[in-house]
């Protein structure tokens, strides 16, 4: 890994079009800015490695497995997203 | 075309059918091309079909079947590699698994899909959602005892 040290409003360049800027530093916490293309998906790192599990998993299902899933339905009202709605 | 595929044996599909994933998927990063198949028997599912890995394949529901208010706000950066302006455009799917003896839905990263342009991407909407949302069988409605 390279680790570099930077202040606040200070960035880095990754390749020749991504940029990651150092936009505040509170506590323990650091917010990152980070400008890249848009097919270049840019995600917390946990939550890219969780979807790619469940990705995965996903992939060994066989169609015995979902046979009955017509009759299925939601467990429970479904947590909300936030903002405008498609 | 033709490809193999280990679920479903030999299959054609039209070239035209294909959908181009231009970044795959998260773990599927080399599966580029898909195809999407109907399931013969289950009106609720489809199969997103690898047409690269002939073992590899997604089973795929329309969201708002078994969640009927599943809202999701994906952010325009995630849109714009589609070439979609209007995430009205979109057809919007979600990934089946299994997680114990439940099938599960993943809302958080739904699939996108541009219909028109033949392109697809799965996407991570804002906001609390599961990524494995479980199914059940449906209960019964609760009589009144006489």
């Amino acid at each position: 890994m390279l680790v570099l040290s930077r202040q606040r409003d200070e960035s880095i360049m990754i390749g020749d079009n991504i940029v990651v800027t150092i936009v505040d530093i509170r506590g323990d916490k650091v917010r990152l800015g980070i400008n890249a293309p848009s097919e270049v998906p840019v995600h917390r790192q946990e939550v890219y490695e969780a979807i790619q599990r469940e990705n995965l998993r996903a992939s060994r299902l066989d169609p015995d497995e979902t046979r009955d899933i017509g009759k299925l339905a939601g467990r429970r009202p479904m947590p909300g997203g936030d903002g405008p709605r498609r | 075309m033709r490809i193999n595929t280990t679920r479903f044996g030999r299959i054609d599909i039209e070239a035209d059918d294909v959908l181009h994933f231009i970044s795959g998927l998260p773990g599927l990063e080399d599966c580029r091309e898909w195809a999407l198949l109907a399931d013969s028997t289950n009106d609720a599912l489809g199969w997103l079909q690898s047409t690269t890995r002939c073992d590899v394949a997604l089973a795929v529901v329309c969201p708002r079947r078994f969640v009927p208010d599943y809202q999701v706000r994906i952010p325009r950066s995630e849109l714009t590699p589609l070439a979609m302006r209007n995430v009205q455009d979109a057809q919007l799917l979600v990934i089946v698994a299994r997680h114990g003896k439940n099938l599960t839905l993943n809302l958080k990263a739904p699939i996108v899909i541009n219909v028109e342009a033949r392109t697809g991407r799965q996407v991570v909407a804002s906001g609390d959602l599961p990524m494995n949302y479980e199914l059940i069988h449906e209960r019964p409605p609760l009589k009144k005892s006489a």
